[in-house]
């Protein structure tokens, strides 16, 4: 027993939301209203506090191979790659797809220092990202936050619709493009709220919010499913 | 047209042009200004005094509050002053020959959490050790005591108790005004509306006389009750004040038959409610975070608390919100009032009952004019002075003041 | 609703926002020099205008920076959003002194 070490990380995981997977999908409206709901859970996501434009900002950008977003509302990348999301003048959200391959430092149970790990993290990409960091002398951050959020994807012609009812920003397509994302609220949740597509958005509470945000949503989507009163 | 209306009713005080001296002045003619200036007159014979207002006759916070009278604080000082301003609630109608519909129907503090539960059985204790009458009462005891209320467990922040004072209870406000005011005038007191004091008269560093709107006033001695103001007296004669001004904001239904016995206050779920006598459900939660001398705050905190109420009560969804409005609110840091000699000879200082003025009124007014009288404080407003937050002997009453800081 | 312009993220309802009471008002260079009131007057004392004041902010629904404004406590009209550390700055013209008399 003490031999064997356990590198399947999917083996106990269980996303905020897996308990109401069900009734999301039963919550989705199809036809001419359409809106759907879903989790899309464990996708990686890296807290990066970083000094634009310095070198160890540019050692970041060249591990994710993604530019950082210059301003307020910018995301670089691919949502269904490597995507980074602009927080502050100094801070980004780097959300990756889920990697159960264990990094190898992790496997191996030689006695090791203490220090000796540049990271616990279970992710090979925010490994090599504390790495890039660690060799530059500019102060910085990067923190395995996956667990700190989950991701909701709300699709659909009605989704800006059930949006609108609990978020005070304006989300029409002219001012919240495609690639856009925020940090702001949905209700009285703090979210980032990302569009990643024309009719496809993600809401990304905090974990412990989760549940509440996915109730809220279903219950805002609920009017969609009758005939629209003229 | 004048023939064709009815007799003018009697009016209840003269509106003098101010004199050119008094031997004493209190800013600020709300509730705390009109008892201190009755309390002056009839305790202590100074009847050569004015009450000054900047605007109409109590229509400041005296006009815009939710009316609740209680004396459940934690600490000693403070049960000790409100209890005192609550038997003097009890024979004031008597005493200032005026009804003002003071109803003595019980206040409920709810508990929703085990910590809740914990200070609140504290507080019984150290109220029922101090003389205040206060029990602790089950989730049933709560439900008997106001049936309309939900005690239910399906909801977020379920009842898991609540002190209960049953001398606690509510005034028609206005009435009170008007009650002390028509004293005071029958006593000689002047009250002088449409007056702002705009600056002080100094003679080293003893007040001699304010400047107003209506002319230059002398005064052996000067008291603020300028409440949300009060910030602004102090600058004018030349001292600060540790408060805060912030708006408060309060609101009524409809009018509806009696629904509501009793005053419920919750801080956990951050709203209280009492129905008053005409019908109306009055309800208020806490101040809006910022600054504000507005008399005006935002909606969401509006829409919050009636979020709150509306799972404690599920009847009132059948209500509407009819009238908002706002006060300003003169907040200190340990949530307990500053009745106190000034910095300034001669000039006292009335404030920071923040959003728990108007159960004071009778005690506020009462320990003010002894302060103003004698120069000196009274033993139940001695705790209250302004040298405690420099000796850090602060009465820290946030859990009692409940709700609204 | 007060809107306000955080720096960083543009025009915001101050439901975002967190207070953060008086601007400008230094942590002492070093506490146990000061007497009993000095320490009181830090602790206990800011400033309360009806009119304008310097106050900070902190968006902590967006990019979580603290920020100063500049803000007229009776209109709620906001003068000036700028940078900790920046001084208050002077308006361009005086502001209107708030009429005197009534409920205001």
């Amino acid at each position: 027993m003490a031999d064997q070490l356990l590198t399947d990380i999917t083996r106990f995981r269980r996303s905020p939301l897996a308990r109401l997977h069900d009734r999301m999908t039963a919550a989705s409206v199809t036809g001419a209203r359409d809106v759907a709901l879903r989790e899309i859970p464990f996708l990686n996501m890296v807290g990066i506090r970083v000094r634009p434009g310095s070198a160890a900002a540019e050692a970041l950008a060249a591990v994710a191979e993604v530019p950082l977003p210059a301003a307020h509302g910018a995301v670089t990348g691919d949502p269904d790659g490597v995507a980074v999301v602009w927080q502050g003048p100094d801070e980004f959200l780097l959300v990756s797809q889920d990697e159960t391959v264990v990094p190898l430092e992790l496997t191996e149970t030689a006695d090791r220092e203490p220090g000796a790990l540049i990271s616990l993290s279970t992710h090979p990409l925010t490994t090599q990202l504390c790495r890039a960091l660690a060799g530059h002398q500019e102060s910085g951050q990067v923190v395995d936050l996956s667990a700190n959020r989950t991701t909701l994807e709300l699709s659909g012609h009605c989704a800006r619709a059930v949006l609108e009812k609990g978020c005070h920003l304006d989300l029409h397509p002219r001012v919240f493009e495609v690639g856009t994302a925020v940090s702001t609220t949905l209700g009285p949740v703090q979210v980032i709220l990302w569009r990643t597509a024309e009719r496809t958005w993600r809401i990304m509470p905090r974990a412990s919010f989760a549940e509440y945000v996915a109730h809220w949503l279903m219950d805002a989507m609920t009017e969609f499913a009758s005939s629209e009163v003229p | 047209m004048a023939d064709l209306l009815p007799e003018h009713p009697d009016f209840l005080w003269r509106n003098p042009d101010p004199k050119p001296s008094y031997d004493a002045v209190i800013i600020g003619g709300g509730g705390h200004g009109l008892a201190t200036a009755y309390f002056l007159a009839s305790r202590h014979g100074m009847t050569n005094i004015a009450v000054l207002e900047r605007g109409w006759l109590a229509g400041g916070n005296m006009a815009r509050n939710t009316a609740i009278i209680r004396s459940n604080y934690l600490w000693d000082e403070s049960a000790a002053i409100y209890e005192h301003s609550l038997k003097l609630w009890e024979q004031l109608p008597e005493e200032l020959e005026y009804d003002f519909l003071f109803s003595q129907r019980g206040v409920l503090n709810l508990a929703h959490t085990l910590g809740d539960v914990r200070e609140s059985v504290r507080r019984v204790n150290a109220n029922v050790l101090n003389g205040v009458d206060a029990e602790w009462v089950t989730p049933e005891q709560v439900k008997e005591l106001c049936p309309i209320i939900n005690i239910g467990d399906d909801i977020r922040y379920p009842v898991m108790g609540a002190t209960y004072q049953a001398r606690a209870g509510i005034a028609k406000h206005d009435h009170v005004a008007w009650a002390f005011a028509r004293k005071c005038d029958e006593l000689g007191v002047d009250i002088i509306q449409n007056c702002e004091v705009t600056g002080f008269l100094k003679d080293g560093n003893r007040v001699t006389g304010v400047e107003t709107s209506r002319g230059t006033i002398h005064a052996g001695k000067v008291g603020l009750c300028g409440a949300g103001h009060s910030s602004v007296l102090a600058e004018l004669a030349g001292f600060r004040l540790p408060i805060q001004s912030h708006p408060l904001q309060a609101l009524v239904s409809e009018l509806h038959e009696p629904v509501h016995p009793t005053v419920v206050m919750s801080n956990h779920v951050h709203v209280y409610v009492s129905q008053a006598h005409k019908g109306e459900l009055v309800m208020g939660a806490g101040v809006d975070a910022y600054n504000g001398y507005g008399q005006r705050g935002a909606f969401h905190v509006i829409e919050e608390q009636m979020a709150a109420a509306v799972e404690l009560f599920p009847i009132f969804t059948r209500a509407h919100v009819l009238r908002t409005w706002g006060g300003i609110v003169d907040v200190t840091l340990d949530a307990s009032p500053v009745v106190s000699k000034s910095p300034v000879d001669q000039l006292y200082v009335n404030c920071g009952w923040g959003t728990g003025g108007f159960k004071g009124t009778p005690s506020a007014g009462y320990t003010f004019a002894h302060t103003i009288a004698n120069d000196e404080a009274h033993p139940l407003n001695e705790p209250f002075s302004l040298e405690r937050f420099e000796t850090g002997v602060l009465i820290d009453e946030h859990g009692a003041a409940a709700v609204a800081h | 609703m007060l809107l306000i312009e955080c720096p960083n993220c543009g025009p915001r309802d101050e439901t975002e926002y967190h207070y953060g009471g008086e601007a400008h008002v230094p942590y002492p260079e070093d506490p146990s020099q000061l007497s009993d009131k000095e320490w009181a007057e830090y602790l206990f004392y800011r400033s309360n205008p009806k009119g304008l004041l310097a106050e900070r902010w902190a968006h902590t629904t967006g990019c979580r920076r603290w920020f100063n404004v500049l803000r007229d406590t009776v209109t709620y009209e906001i003068k000036a959003v700028y940078a900790i550390g920046e001084p208050r700055p002077a308006l361009q013209a005086d502001p209107p002194q708030h009429p005197r008399g009534g409920t205001r």
